[in-house]
């Protein structure tokens, strides 16, 4: 009786169910004990007058009420937007095409790998912010370069309203290292037998980038597009350590706005509605992505 | 003739990786070159890379750190954290996607979703409930809240990127493990655990990474100079608002970069085509 | 194949649990405790529960305490020493230090208070001074400083009212600063140009103009740095409190007309260094000043508007043989604009519960401690004792002691007193400001129309 009675327990854990259950189950716990709660509070100030130094006050509507007067929230936004939508499909197509140059193994290799991962190692530094600005600065190498190619005067890269925001596209973009490494090992995952199976049907390399490589990318190219796009919107060091908005905001990040509302201007409970609509939005845009994922994701087995 | 074809393709192939390649790291150079500088002259002569007088001064000034505690001591924090951290992210990211990629179980989509949208809220709007809460778990003051959580997945990025790359492990391997006997732990344990190393390396070098140059937690949960992690002392080396040691910092941040291009360096040649991969195709 | 997963769960589990472990003994060594949610390890780090701090663990006279302040390097090294030093006096007090860097100083210090966990000992900036002491987070220092524990004795009654909010002591000086113009000495005597103390803003102007046209060198009026000037402008014209509760404390928009001006007529004639050169450098840093900092003279200025304990760090940060210059910012009305403001302040804070009284005495130290202040050397300023600063001043060098002068022979005999801490809300408005002359540096707006635009947003601001 009693032997019976574990058997069935071993095979109740034994099922598709209850294998999902415990398998998922630290993401569970961990998700309720530290993910949860903090949500749960911070959605609660985005409903109050908090100014982090004395307890909230609940004011219902009121910061949702202000944001739709707020100019500042509706340029904040128009500027992320453009940031993200701009940078996050370069970054991935030179992630990509990275990827596929350094996937062949030489001896240089992982030297060349490091040389092009090396600029996201160190992501937003205070060396970075620096040198950026130095880069870019009326006196910079850019100006240098541009000028001895024949442009007649040096431009203000930074100090136009302009050109400032497309300094950040650029650093955003020149540090495609994490994208390209999570293609690379999607590359490996695909079988080289396939390869020789269309070698052997006669098609070109680009026969076979088009039909093979791409097609069984992209599932990967999905999920980066998904991580890059919500990075992309909740961007925030560099915006932070190299322009700070500047000029006249036409560089200043939602996420930015947020802190200085959070944590400069005193206003805790509207810089965490302004959150919580950033939330809305993404989950939209992460929606949109999922639902017409199955017109271009390839979702068969190999 | 075909042979030469190849071979100037090869050099061709060399030459423009190499060039793209020093523009990539160019900032980088730029950095390590400045920590040899004198502090007076990083920024007067920002546009050269090489230092006019090459000194060590500035890795003397910046390891003694301050407060009396050195940067071997950060270093060490920060190694025990970031590791301690990226190895309880990996083996749980890995478990969890499993879950999530070869079982259907109720509930499913919306944990999935609780995953996507817990990385949708940006750090800053969370760091003051977080603080409370683990100031509630009596945790503040140490760095189980720098860890503890990582060892549950709560990063969504590794579990997704985790269950992405298992989706695309052929499913028939698990039918034949299944007809052998294989329990769901088992399929996990000898099929999808060995095959699924790449994305692991992938997930390890990120994670340490992050970890290593994260320091709002660091900021906000350690409350002991002795117990700062690099991320946070390097910092101290800037004050707008009177002198900053440039070059201490330079000197400083160089070194902090080595632990992450050191184990880049180690794990990257995991992620090299044709190892294990060719046969897996039933 | 159940049990292998069981093991495996328990492996991570107990991987876990050295995880804990090690974070608290891995460190220091020195704590006992690795629990997790033990009191001891509450105990030793009295900022965690302040509450419950230590009352029942060896004697009464074992302290713990957490004293933190921004800084750079420097500040840090002088800091920790001067604080060792009370700790060999005063056997049974130790603390732990959290330096910071000024921003993440800001972000933790209200994350703290949020969680009723501050720091005994903090380092408080004049700007957050009103909103601290009005969210009831600082200590009343009063009965300290009439049972005489905290002594005042030498310090002057304008400094320490500084620190003082509806006649209550909630802040002790950590150092006395003015503000100063830094100028380029060795260019003015090159192109034979004056500049004296006490300047009207035409005079300045003129001295502007002349630098311009006989070198090309612009002036960098105060960027980004709205909250500084701005008050200094209005304070000329008898308006020493710009904020009321909740609006703006002046009567229309005409008293911003001034100071808006000054920009608007600089970027006509072409003097001043504008904001494409600002976006290039870090705002409001000395080592980035156009001062000594700049690659052609268009982004050149031949002065900066600073704070007097910034001049030695502008004098290390010059190129060689350029010396600096110091004296006072224009204003058509010296003796009431000018004022001495403490650099920073040290507090106590309300969560230093049963400490208050141990961190009362450590901010007594470093305020009358003749010892303590030979190692700080006036870093954070000149000290707000007069007896001290009599005291270390053969120590300081040249820099330090032509701070010293300048403040002591050129602006105390020549100022008001410092204009209210401001309320919350303000840091919005000043901001805002910033923002406005930005507008005018770019010809988008008039100064009539940012005066404007600035008095309405500006109430707007202070009334939500």
């Amino acid at each position: 009786m009693k032997k019976k009675k574990q058997r069935t327990l071993r095979q109740k854990l034994n099922t598709e169910r209850s294998a999902g259950i415990l398998c998922t189950l630290p993401f569970t716990i961990g998700f309720l004990a530290f993910m949860i709660v903090p949500m749960c509070i911070s959605l609660y100030y985005s409903f109050c007058d908090y100014n982090i130094l004395t307890p909230p006050v609940f004011s219902g509507l009121k910061n949702f009420k202000r944001m739709i007067e707020d100019s500042v929230f509706y340029q904040t936004l128009f500027v992320t937007f453009k940031f993200a939508i701009i940078s996050v499909p370069l970054r991935l197509v030179f992630a990509l095409i990275v990827a596929m140059l350094l996937f062949k193994s030489t001896k240089m290799t992982g030297i060349y790998r490091a040389m092009y991962y090396l600029p996201s190692i160190i992501g937003g530094s205070v060396a970075v912010a620096i040198l950026w600005k130095r880069l870019f600065s009326l006196d910079g190498l850019i100006n240098k370069i541009l000028m001895s190619l024949g442009m007649k005067e040096s431009v203000a890269w930074l100090g136009d309203t302009r050109t400032a925001i497309w300094t950040l596209i650029i650093l955003a973009v020149w540090q495609f290292g994490s994208s390209m490494l999570i293609f690379l090992s999607a590359l490996k995952q695909i079988p080289t037998s396939l390869y020789e199976a269309a070698r052997v049907d006669g098609a070109n390399g680009w026969q076979q980038f088009w039909k093979i490589t791409l097609k069984l990318l992209t599932p990967t190219i999905h999920f980066n597009l998904v991580m890059q796009m919500i990075n992309g919107f909740l961007a925030f060091t560099q915006c932070l350590i190299i322009t700070q908005g500047k000029p006249l905001n036409s560089t200043l990040f939602y996420t930015v706005y947020m802190y200085q509302q959070s944590f400069l201007f005193g206003s805790t409970g509207y810089g965490a509605a302004l959150a919580w609509v950033m939330l809305a939005l993404i989950a939209f845009i992460t929606w949109i992505l999922f639902a017409t994922k199955k017109l271009w994701v390839y979702d068969g087995g190999l | 003739m075909m042979k030469n074809r190849k071979k100037i393709v090869n050099v061709v192939y060399h030459i423009f990786v190499c060039a793209a390649g020093f523009i990539m790291i160019y900032p980088l150079l730029w950095m390590i070159m400045s920590s040899f500088k004198e502090t007076s002259t990083i920024f007067t002569t920002a546009t050269s890379l090489i230092p006019e007088h090459f000194t060590l001064e500035n890795y003397a000034n910046g390891w003694k750190g301050f407060a009396k505690v050195s940067f071997a001591t950060f270093f060490k924090n920060s190694l025990f954290i970031s590791i301690v951290a990226t190895v309880g992210t990996v083996l749980s990211s890995s478990i969890v996607a499993y879950g999530f990629a070869r079982c259907n179980f109720p509930g499913k989509k919306i944990l999935f979703a609780a995953m996507l949208a817990s990385m949708m809220l940006p750090a800053q709007v969370l760091m003051i409930p977080q603080y409370l809460w683990y100031q509630k778990l009596n945790w503040v003051g140490s760095y189980l809240p720098l860890i503890v959580p990582y060892w549950f997945a709560v990063q969504g990025f590794f579990v997704y990127l985790m269950t992405n790359f298992i989706e695309g492990i052929p499913r028939e391997l698990d039918e034949a493990a299944k007809i052998d006997g294989c329990s769901y732990y088992g399929i996990y344990r000898r099929i999808i655990f060995p095959l699924m190393v790449p994305s692991m390396i992938t997930g390890s070098i990120f994670s340490f990474m992050w970890r290593w140059d994260d320091f709002l937690g660091a900021l906000l949960y350690v409350n002991k100079t002795e117990k700062y992690p690099v991320s946070l002392a390097l910092k101290m080396f800037c004050d707008p608002s009177s002198s900053s040691d440039y070059g201490a910092m330079f000197a400083m941040a160089t070194l902090s970069i080595l632990p992450a291009v050191l184990i880049f360096f180690c794990l990257q040649k995991y992620l090299v085509e044709g190892i294990s991969t060719s046969g897996l195709k039933g | 194949m159940k049990k292998k997963m069981l093991s495996l769960l328990l492996a991570s589990a107990m991987a876990f649990s050295l995880a804990a472990c090690g974070s608290d003994g891995g460190s220091t060594g020195s704590d006992s405790a690795d629990t997790g949610n033990s009191t001891a390890a509450g105990s030793t780090q009295s900022s965690a529960d302040s509450g419950s701090a230590a009352q029942d663990f060896g004697s009464a006279k074992d302290v713990s305490m957490v004293f933190s302040w921004w800084g750079n390097q420097i500040r840090n090294e002088r800091t920790q020493a001067s604080l060792d030093l009370y700790s060999t006096q005063n056997p049974g007090v130790t603390f732990d230090t959290q330096p910071a860097e000024w921003s993440d100083y800001w972000t933790k210090l209200s994350t703290l208070a949020a969680g009723n966990s501050l720091p005994e000992c903090i380092q408080m900036d004049y700007s957050y001074l009103m909103q601290y002491a009005s969210s009831d987070l600082l200590a009343d220092l009063t009965p300290y400083v009439e049972s005489g524990v905290l002594d005042v004795s030498d310090v002057d009654p304008g400094i320490l009212e500084s620190g003082s909010i509806d006649g209550k002591v909630y802040a002790v000086c950590a150092g006395v600063n003015a503000p100063s113009l830094f100028y380029n000495k060795t260019l003015m005597d090159e192109l034979n140009i004056e500049v004296k103390d006490n300047m009207t803003l035409e005079e300045f102007m003129d001295v502007c103009r002349q630098v311009y046209e006989k070198s090309g060198v612009k002036t960098d009026l105060p960027y980004s740095a709205g909250d500084n000037y701005l008050p200094f402008n209005l304070r000329s014209h008898d308006t020493t409190q710009l904020f009321n509760e909740d609006s703006l404390n002046v009567p229309d928009a005409d008293s911003f007309v001034e100071y808006f001006s000054i920009y608007e007529t600089a970027t006509k004639e072409g003097w001043i260094v504008g904001a494409d050169v600002h976006a290039e450098l870090t705002a409001n840093s000395v080592e980035q000043s156009p001062l000594v900092y700049f690659s052609s003279p268009a982004t050149q200025s031949w002065c900066g508007f600073f704070w007097s304990n910034q001049l030695s760090a502008m004098v290390a940060a010059a190129p060689e043989g350029m010396e600096i210059g110091i004296t006072t910012w224009p204003s058509d009305d010296p003796q009431k604009s000018n004022f001495l403001k403490p650099s920073s302040f040290f507090c106590v804070s309300r969560d230093a519960g049963e400490n208050e009284e141990e961190a009362v005495k450590v901010l007594n130290f470093l305020l009358n401690s003749q010892e303590a202040n030979e190692i700080l050397l006036g870093e954070r300023g000149v000290p707000a004792s007069s007896v001290v600063a009599a005291g270390i001043a053969p120590l300081q060098d040249e820099t330090a002691q032509a701070v010293t002068n300048y403040i002591n022979n050129v602006v105390t005999p020549n100022c008001s007193p410092i204009s209210p801490a401001i309320p919350d809300g303000a840091n919005e408005v000043y901001d805002y400001c910033n923002q406005l002359v930005d507008k005018i540096l770019y010809g988008e707006i008039t100064a009539e129309d940012a005066a404007k635009e600035l008095f309405e947003k500006g109430n707007e601001i202070m009334a939500r």
